[in-house]
């Protein structure tokens, strides 16, 4: 259907440009660097795939990247039918939808940084809405010596920040759903779960797919708002992936920073290559 | 069939309003505290209620310029994106050429690198082009995740306008940038505005590139208030400062409401 020739590269030629430059140029300078041992920019020294075998034989390295994958899975079993639940939940009516749009997009708008102080002065014991109320559920006031509760903080901080986003997807694709499908299912006495599943759900497919690769990714590489809360601790318990790389270039390791980036960079490339992969089988399933 | 819907039907409300809740429940805390002096002055007294942190904002020329700062690298970074985005997207929806599916997958991973893993390089990189500690250099690294984010939203507003535009407007003698410009920009102009908040909410909220793009000058408002935490941290004042740069997110969210509530459909290439 759609025309076959060249003309396409004109059209996206700008924006390859721009993203070659700020994506792909300083991407190769870091595969570079990934080889050498630099003290300063100007004096390095060949080393080979010697940081490559250092970080792949560490077990720090997949104590984070287990950790980072748990802490992913359980922020996409909550937020992707928390998302779609609270999409399927939004009123009919004109007026309510865009106040309720509005008032559930209001997280995404605060700076990342002040996440993490935001919640902690919510549990702060003092002032904290939350510090005053939960003690009296058994929630301990040395929760930062707690594993399970620094979780669950995180959690629930990464749920309120993105599960928005999830909702916005889902409630656009689902706008896109004729009212004629609908009387057609009532006609045929559907139950909701029929509707959910024969109708609703297919509309939101591709939809899904890109909030499954982005909140993935995103969780998976949480960088600015998970360290705050509790320094990574206890005992390193979250220390994420991208808090390790953090560290690493904080200290001005050039080497091993660049290998661990391009040691992500191949992750994310493994991710993008299955949404991919996924986005084929959902085409030609629709073509089908 | 008709008890469960019933029952589900009622479920939808509490559930609704109880996540409104939830979503809400930090920035309330945050405005509460925002309202309340948390270092001792001579004139009031820890916990009592006062002006006086918003009052800061206002005499601090540092934070007047952060939010300046913050203003103009979110407009350049939105007059880069979408005018580049769009050609773009309409090359994705419409045409086909070698290629296509590539590009978009290396678009895609680009959005989903970590910006943590390119802070070194784009900082040498922006160095040596001179665009460190400006307003420009953050709008520019920001297109690194909003130009694929805006390619995917926009290339699915354009799939979404009936094909025989296109002929027509070719029959008639226009050329394809004549008629994306004349034709398909009006038709897709709630799909630009939508992509334009998107890019806005982003990347104001950004921190990572913000950081280390600026270390001198150009601190937009989210540097702005990491300094404002030391020794002796004056949590209203940084509550403050944070529900005043939710303030122009809101507005604009408010404004949009409408746009973001009429759904696009978001296809796929």
């Amino acid at each position: 259907m759609k025309n076959r020739d060249n003309t396409g590269w004109i059209f996206v030629l700008p924006a390859t440009l721009v993203l070659g430059l700020i994506g792909l140029i300083p991407l190769i300078t870091v595969i570079n660097y990934s080889f050498f041992e630099i003290f300063i920019l100007d004096t390095r020294f060949w080393v080979g795939t010697d940081w490559y075998t250092e970080i792949i034989g560490s077990g720090r390295f997949w104590a984070s990247f287990g950790r980072s994958t748990l802490f992913s899975v359980l922020i996409l079993a909550i937020q992707i039918p928390l998302g779609i639940a609270i999409a399927l939940c939004i009123p009919r009516e004109k007026f309510w939808v865009g106040i309720t749009l509005a008032f559930i997009a209001l997280p995404l708008l605060v700076p990342w940084n002040m996440i993490p102080s935001l919640w902690l002065s919510l549990l702060n014991p003092d002032t904290g809405i939350l510090g005053r109320l939960f003690p009296q559920f058994g929630w301990p006031a040395d929760w930062k010596l707690s594993v399970v509760h620094t979780w669950a903080v995180i959690i629930a901080m990464d749920v309120w920040h993105w599960t928005s986003l999830v909702v916005i997807l889902c409630y656009s694709a689902l706008t896109t759903i004729p009212a004629a499908h609908y009387q057609a299912a009532a006609i045929d006495s559907a139950g909701p779960w029929q509707v959910f599943r024969f109708i609703q759900l297919p509309k939101l497919y591709n939809v899904l797919l890109m909030a499954i690769l982005l909140r993935f990714m995103d969780s998976f590489m949480i960088y600015t708002e998970a360290f705050p809360i509790n320094a990574g601790g206890p005992n390193g318990a979250t220390m994420f992936l991208a808090v390790d790389l953090g560290e690493e270039i904080k200290a001005f390791n050039y080497g091993p920073s660049a290998a661990r980036s391009v040691i992500y960079f191949l992750i994310v490339l493994t991710v993008a290559w299955t949404f991919s992969k996924a986005q084929g089988r959902l085409d030609r399933a629709e073509a089908a | 069939m008709k008890r469960p819907l019933k029952y589900l039907s009622v479920m939808k409300r509490p559930l609704l309003l109880s996540f409104i809740a939830f979503a809400c429940l930090p920035l309330i805390q945050m405005t509460l505290i925002s309202f309340m002096a948390t270092l001792p002055t001579p004139a009031t007294e820890v916990g009592t209620f006062t002006f006086s942190n918003y009052a800061g904002i206002w005499t601090d020329p540092n934070l007047r310029s952060a939010f300046i700062n913050s203003i103009a690298y979110v407009l350049i970074n939105i007059m880069i994106t979408i005018p580049v985005a769009i050609p773009a997207a309409y090359a994705f929806s419409r045409l086909s050429f070698v290629g296509d599916k590539h590009l978009f997958l290396a678009f895609i991973a680009f959005r989903i690198t970590p910006p943590v893993v390119l802070t070194l390089p784009i900082f040498q990189l922006f160095s040596s082009l001179g665009i460190v500690n400006s307003v420009f250099g953050i709008g520019l690294a920001h297109c690194l995740f909003n130009l694929p984010i805006s390619i995917w939203i926009l290339q699915g507003f354009i799939s979404a306008t009936p094909k025989e535009m296109d002929e027509t407007a070719f029959l008639d003698g226009y050329s394809r940038p004549q008629f994306i410009w004349k034709f398909l920009m009006p038709q897709i102009a709630s799909g630009i505005a939508v992509t334009a908040f998107f890019c806005f909410m982003f990347s104001w909220v950004e921190v990572v590139f913000a950081r280390i793009l600026t270390t001198t000058n150009g601190k937009p408002i989210s540097m702005a208030i990491n300094a404002l935490f030391g020794f002796q941290t004056d949590i209203g004042l940084v509550m403050a400062v944070t529900v005043a740069s939710v303030l122009p997110g809101a507005a604009l969210l408010f404004a949009m409401r409408n746009h973001l509530s009429r759904g696009f459909k978001i296809g796929h290439v």
